[in-house]
């Protein structure tokens, strides 16, 4: 490359990304989702699951309970358990699990569940009536569950006691001995690059491929449409300068979008690491510099092909009928690739289009740094980044693309 | 005698199956305004296209004086394709500027070119707006900014008074005549022919792809015997024009199978029959 094809290349990238981080469109979707996006996610989401709980552990739900004869000790479980509890008698016949005529009280919500309770010869016997679809039904459950677990566990205590027998040693004859913790000799910052290799590689997956979709169609199809591109194929620069320039301007984009969601997810881990809820990932420099490169060799690949597809569209409306679909191609090898086990993974899986980068991903997450693995996934990222760029090539080079349907 | 600036020689142009230009050969000779006239689809654009470098032939050359091919010496053109090819979200000046930096022609060297330029075509306050809230005229006359920038030795106009007020063709004409006069060498695509007769020292008829009289208004009206270039034409063409869509149709033909899949009938009612009511 001569210093006149480096300076139109730099000319066509700098006019692209001028035009389109004037679009205030664009710099929502680029700058100021990619940074707000993890923080609401693991900040926000937390909290607002947390304020829903404490609400719904503040409410007082309705029961019914139905017993010939309730054993006081079961009733006495409930006391703690803001539950309003009214008494009845046990009308149903056959099966405790039966609603019978109570279910149009459940289904009106005028009460939230029903326990049934009865005797028969030493065993008890119960039942929960109550509607799943109902948020304050299912707390009302989940108490009354609570509440006769431990008036079972008082009743099994009793009997061993009766019998005899040391109820400690009879209820638990195996035990753990020590901290549960102390025997994973995992650090705290292997088990963060774990928990975060299983979506971090998707989301950067799929945030790489979403985000490139509208400036690569806006600088293909787009021109096409606006009928831009017939002059900028009649200046002095070759079809392969200008798919150069367009995909440093998309790579650009594309590139700050990431970065800044990684900045978000940094944020948020850093703030959950301060609440003890996740550690932070130890990575050495050359798992995030290999880290580095295998984004950026995906990076090429998915810009270069996004270009290629959208410049063979005849439209803008074409170009994104096909793009949008595709997202395809990156969602299933990711979810996929969660659930490859990293323990003895067969390396052709590092060669697979997509695969390879997102195990890749995994893999360094972990702190993992296996030679062979590098080899392949470098090797075919590499070589799947130049089929892309040759494929964009292919398509830029076509004499239709001055052309547009509309 | 003028010196010869672009050499056409025995040009073919397909697409696909259809052939949209047909063994031309022309000259275009430096100082002189060359008139392409011709109705839709008649193959004005392509030629165009193929002398600024952006469709290569399909069998024939398109060479500069110095027998280099165009799109190998684009420097040397300066283009104002039919549909402007602006950028809404830059200013007019950025988009001049975008143009000349590709053309590897200074910011500096630039300017003063435009400004000189702008003043006549009363578009210098003009230039450091977008241009996404241009009219029409305002946009083909900064794409003709844009073109003049860099000092081409050829001009190359694709209907550029298409959609322009009477006032805004007049300007632009106007400026097609003072370049002529200061030596530029303009080709000039129409399918007006009293435009092309005020503008034109030189009119090519192009008709389904190929050239039906190369000369000066006076010459097509006497070879023709015709009392106006109206009529000249008209006996010069008298066949249909292809469809243009069927030129260019460059759809895949699954595209095109599966949009006829869903495309009804046509209906085709008799007079006095209200059965479809």
């Amino acid at each position: 490359m001569n210093k006149g094809s480096i300076s139109r290349v730099k000319a066509i990238a700098k006019k692209e990304v001028i035009e389109f981080t004037r679009d205030w469109r664009t710099i929502i979707a680029i700058i100021v989702i990619p940074i707000l996006m993890f923080p609401l996610l693991f900040i926000m989401f937390p909290l607002l699951l947390e304020s829903e709980a404490a609400e719904l552990n503040s409410i007082v739900v309705e029961v019914v309970v139905q017993s010939e004869d309730t054993p006081d000790n079961l009733l006495g479980q409930f006391n703690a358990s803001s539950i309003s509890i009214t008494q009845e008698n046990l009308t149903v016949s056959d099966s405790l699990s039966n609603p019978g005529d109570d279910i149009d009280r459940l289904r009106s919500l005028s009460i939230d569940a029903i326990l049934r309770v009865e005797k028969r010869e030493d065993i008890w016997y119960y039942a929960i009536i109550h509607i799943s679809t109902s948020e304050s039904s299912n707390e009302a459950r989940n108490r009354l569950i609570e509440g006769v677990t431990a008036w079972e566990n008082n009743e099994t205590q009793n009997i061993i006691f009766e019998q005899g027998l040391e109820v400690n040693s009879t209820l638990n004859p195996v035990r753990w001995d020590g901290d549960i913790a102390q025997g994973d000799v995992a650090t705290q910052g292997e088990q963060a690059g774990m928990l975060l290799s299983l979506f971090i590689p998707l989301v950067l997956a799929v945030w790489t491929f979403s985000s490139a979709i509208q400036p690569s169609i806006d600088m293909t199809a787009g021109e096409r449409e606006r009928g831009t591109l017939e002059a900028l194929l009649s200046l002095p620069c070759t079809r392969n300068e200008l798919l150069f320039g367009k995909w440093l301007g998309v790579a650009t984009i594309t590139g700050v979008g990431v970065l800044l969601q990684i900045l978000g997810l940094l944020f948020a881990i850093g703030y959950l690491a301060s609440s003890s809820i996740i550690g932070i990932p130890d990575l050495s420099t050359e798992a995030i510099i290999l880290i580095i490169a295998s984004i950026m060799l995906f990076a090429i690949m998915v810009v270069a092909l996004e270009l290629a597809l959208a410049m063979r569209s005849h439209s803008v409306k074409e170009a994104g009928s096909i793009l949008g679909p595709a997202i395809i191609l990156i969602i299933f090898p990711a979810l996929f690739t969660q659930v490859i086990n990293l323990d003895g993974v067969e390396n052709f899986w590092f060669a697979v289009p997509v695969v390879n980068v997102l195990l890749a991903l995994r893999e360094l997450l972990m702190d993992r740094v296996i030679i062979e693995h590098i080899a392949i996934w470098f090797g075919t990222s590499l070589l799947y980044a130049l089929l892309a760029a040759y494929y964009a090539a292919k398509q830029f080079s076509r004499e239709d693309i001055v052309t547009s349907l509309s | 005698m003028s010196k010869t600036l672009m050499t056409i020689s025995n040009v073919s142009k397909s697409f696909g199956d259809i052939n949209a230009l047909r063994d031309i050969s022309l000259e275009i000779n430096s100082g002189e305004v060359v008139g392409l006239v011709g109705s839709n689809g008649a193959g004005k654009t392509t030629l165009l296209r193929l002398m600024s470098g952006v469709y290569k032939p399909t069998s024939g050359t398109v060479c500069l004086d110095d027998g280099t091919p165009v799109d190998k010496m684009r420097q040397r053109l300066g283009v104002v394709p039919e549909s402007t090819g602006l950028y809404s979200r830059l200013t007019a000046w950025e988009n001049i500027r975008y143009h000349s930096r590709m053309h590897g022609i200074s910011d500096k060297d630039s300017w003063n070119r435009t400004s000189r330029f702008a003043k006549h075509l009363d578009m210098l306050d003009s230039l450091g707006r977008h241009t996404k809230g241009f009219s029409r005229g305002m946009r083909q006359k900064t794409a003709l900014l844009r073109a003049l920038a860099h000092g081409p030795s050829v001009l190359l106009l694709d209907e550029p008074t298409a959609g322009l007020d009477i006032t805004s063709a007049r300007t632009v004409r106007a400026l097609v005549k003072q370049l002529r006069d200061e030596g530029g060498t303009i080709v000039y695509s129409t399918h007006h022919l009293a435009e092309a007769e005020q503008v034109c020292d030189r009119i090519i008829i192009i008709h389904n792809g190929d050239i039906q009289a190369d000369g000066s208004p006076v010459d097509l009206l006497n070879d023709t015997d015709s009392m106006n270039l109206e009529e000249a034409y008209v006996a010069l063409t008298q066949e249909k024009a292809r469809s243009r869509n069927e030129e260019l149709d460059s759809e895949g033909r699954l595209t095109r199978w599966w949009r006829r899949l869903f495309t009804p009938k046509t209906p085709n009612f008799v007079e006095g029959d209200d059965s479809s009511e």
